[in-house]
């Protein structure tokens, strides 16, 4: 069999999820063994960047014009395009404010500098893209990683997990953050995957890998009422990682907290 | 029943002799406020009044996650070396958690053998421990506050020592390998026992009525009940987790990247999860949660009592203590009544 020709890529991002992949140093020979490795910029100079792709990894959100065209270049070339990290999954923390223009940011930050480059809302690769997996997290998990190639080198797509950080942590038997501290934990709503990290660790989820399917938004926001949070830091803390998942846009949060 | 009296003294140097029988496991610590059941590494660090662990003794025959399987294109499969016979001694196990390893027993026990579940549980002695309730025990009402059986040893606290009630032959031979140890039970402890047993009954802040259930459960299948729960509730997954009789599974598949071996892996799943009921063509039977959530409530009051002539529950209260939205299983067992007898 032909090993499978890959592309590994980065958008707008901090380049965090490329570089899980070259901290699977364990597998790593495994890894560029079983891959034919046509395009990796972060770690290797000489890209192939015309080049038809088994499966191309696109970390990163689409903030710029350039950055659509080369995303859409990299789908038309790829068979298979698998959304790594959270930002290219649900669009991450570039998008947490894009109920405003970006144009205030850019003049903001930039000055009359800025008006060189042309920016767009932050959206993650699916506004744009058919995305064939997404594995969510900020960043990626390297199990997940290892585990996706190993079931795409099968021709099947991995099966992830579909429940809460909560399952986790309650299956490694750490003291519940929420209940016990009665801390802001996003456990019950954010999508497992990481082993409860951030628990095992005495602190809250904070929702980095992005919402589970079919969360209940409206009875997590009473939780965190009921123990004294405002409005405010409520938003916030639900939007920081995954902005434009539909469970958490502004306009259902509202009517959530209102339910 | 043989018993004999154990001065609480004496207890350390007990526990050192039953090394011999196998790694004991008690509970211990974790956190400001919580307990698991860990390997005891010091005697000192038991922490013998506690009330209920994060989860329960399941854990050691069910794993939250095994390997069942290892397999290889060429070769087949072959099981993973299991940790040979190691054996265990989980000390310090309160009457519903042993109650629940009876229920494991029969459902795993069942036509099928389980022998995944079986080649652990055979290699654990349990030696129990009585409690004091607290405000989310509710064992009583369940009859699961008392063990007739399911214990090699059981130790009631009769305030200087402990009553040690020996249920199998192994648990006799424990007390005679620390014979010196050992007092013979006068008739002032048995009155401190009864005392103690007429406080602890007296102690109960919580109760359910189970009886009749099933009956009240079916007239309440449309109940808009499960529709208010089913907006209260997460769907996280905490209480089937932490439940004591929650068995249920997945099985699948994980692969390696040599693309020609993997292992067949079993994992904790809970009914509470969209894709529990997920089945080709994206057909769901239970899509909603608030479906989902009926279904467990069904499942423990209802449809084990038609198999197994009892509920599944067993009173422990980890539901709902640990549950993040702070459903409470006996307000909705009320909540159901009162839609259906005065």
């Amino acid at each position: 069999m032909d090993k499978p020709k890959v592309g590994i890529y980065g958008l707008t991002g901090c380049a965090g999820d490329q570089l899980v992949i070259l901290n699977c140093e364990d597998e790593l020979l495994d890894l560029v063994g079983s891959l034919d490795i046509k395009s990796f910029s972060m770690a290797a100079s000489g890209a192939d960047d015309q080049c038809q792709l088994d499966i191309a990894f696109v970390e990163g959100t689409v903030v710029q014009p350039d950055e659509e065209k080369l995303l859409k270049d990299i789908r038309q070339r790829a068979k298979l395009l698998v959304a790594i990290g959270t930002c290219a999954v649900w669009g991450g923390v570039t998008a947490m404010k894009n109920e405003v223009d970006p144009k205030k940011f850019i003049e903001q930050v930039y000055g009359p500098a800025g008006k060189v480059f042309e920016v767009i809302p932050p959206q993650p690769l699916s506004s744009f893209v058919k995305v064939d997996l997404s594995l969510p997290g900020c960043p990626i998990e390297k199990e997940q990683l290892l585990r996706g190639v190993a079931s795409l080198l099968h021709g099947d797509l991995p099966k992830l997990p579909n429940y809460a950080v909560c399952t986790e942590c309650k299956m490694a038997e750490y003291p519940c953050i929420l209940v016990e501290k009665g801390l802001p934990c996003l456990g019950p709503i954010t999508v497992a995957g990481c082993g409860a990290r951030c628990p095992s660790y005495g602190l809250t989820c904070n929702g980095c890998r992005g919402p589970v399917d079919d969360i209940n938004v409206a009875s997590e926001i009473n939780i965190l009422k009921e123990k004294g949070f405002t409005w405010v830091d409520i938003q916030n803390r639900l939007r920081t990682f995954a902005a434009p998942a539909p469970p958490l846009n502004l306009q259902t949060l509202e009517e959530a907290k209102n339910a | 029943m043989k018993i004999v009296k154990l001065p609480k003294e004496k207890l350390a140097e007990f526990l050192s002799c039953l090394r011999a029988f196998g790694e004991i496991h008690a509970p211990t610590k974790r956190g400001e406020k919580s307990h698991v059941f860990a390997p005891l590494k010091e005697p000192a660090g038991i922490e013998l009044d506690y009330t209920r662990t994060i989860l329960p003794l399941k854990k050691y025959f069910l794993p939250p996650m095994e390997t069942m399987f290892n397999f290889q294109a060429e070769k087949g499969y072959e099981t993973p070396a299991e940790e040979s016979d190691k054996k265990y001694i989980i000390f310090g196990v309160h009457p519903c958690d042993i109650h629940s390893l009876k229920i494991l027993d029969l459902v795993f026990g069942g036509k099928y053998v389980d022998g995944h579940y079986f080649s652990r549980r055979s290699k654990a002695a349990i030696i129990g421990l009585d409690c004091i309730p607290d405000e989310f025990c509710f064992c009583r009402s369940t009859g699961t506050d008392f063990v007739d059986d399911g214990f090699d040893l059981f130790l009631s606290d009769i305030e200087d020592s402990y009553l040690v009630r020996v249920g199998t032959s192994l648990g006799d031979d424990m007390v005679k390998a620390a014979d010196t140890l050992f007092q013979e039970v006068t008739v002032q402890d048995r009155e401190k026992y009864k005392k103690k047993s007429i406080q602890r009954g007296q102690s109960f802040q919580s109760e359910i009525q189970l009886q009749d259930l099933p009956e009240i459960m079916d007239l309440e299948y449309e109940s808009q009940i499960w529709q208010e729960l089913g907006e209260e509730c997460l769907g996280c997954g905490t209480c089937s987790m932490v439940c004591p009789t929650c068995y249920c599974y997945a099985v699948f598949d994980e692969l390696n990247l040599d693309a020609a071996s993997g292992q067949r892996i079993r994992r904790w799943d809970s009914c509470l999860f969209k894709d529990y009921a997920l089945v080709a063509g994206g057909h769901n039977f239970r899509a909603q949660r608030s479906s989902r959530v009926k279904n467990r409530y069904f499942h423990k009051q209802r449809g084990f009592v038609s198999q197994y002539g009892r509920p599944s529950c067993v009173g422990c209260g980890r539901c709902k203590e640990y549950c993040p939205a702070g459903v409470d299983i006996i307000e909705v067992v009320n909540k159901l009544r009162s839609e259906t007898r005065v």
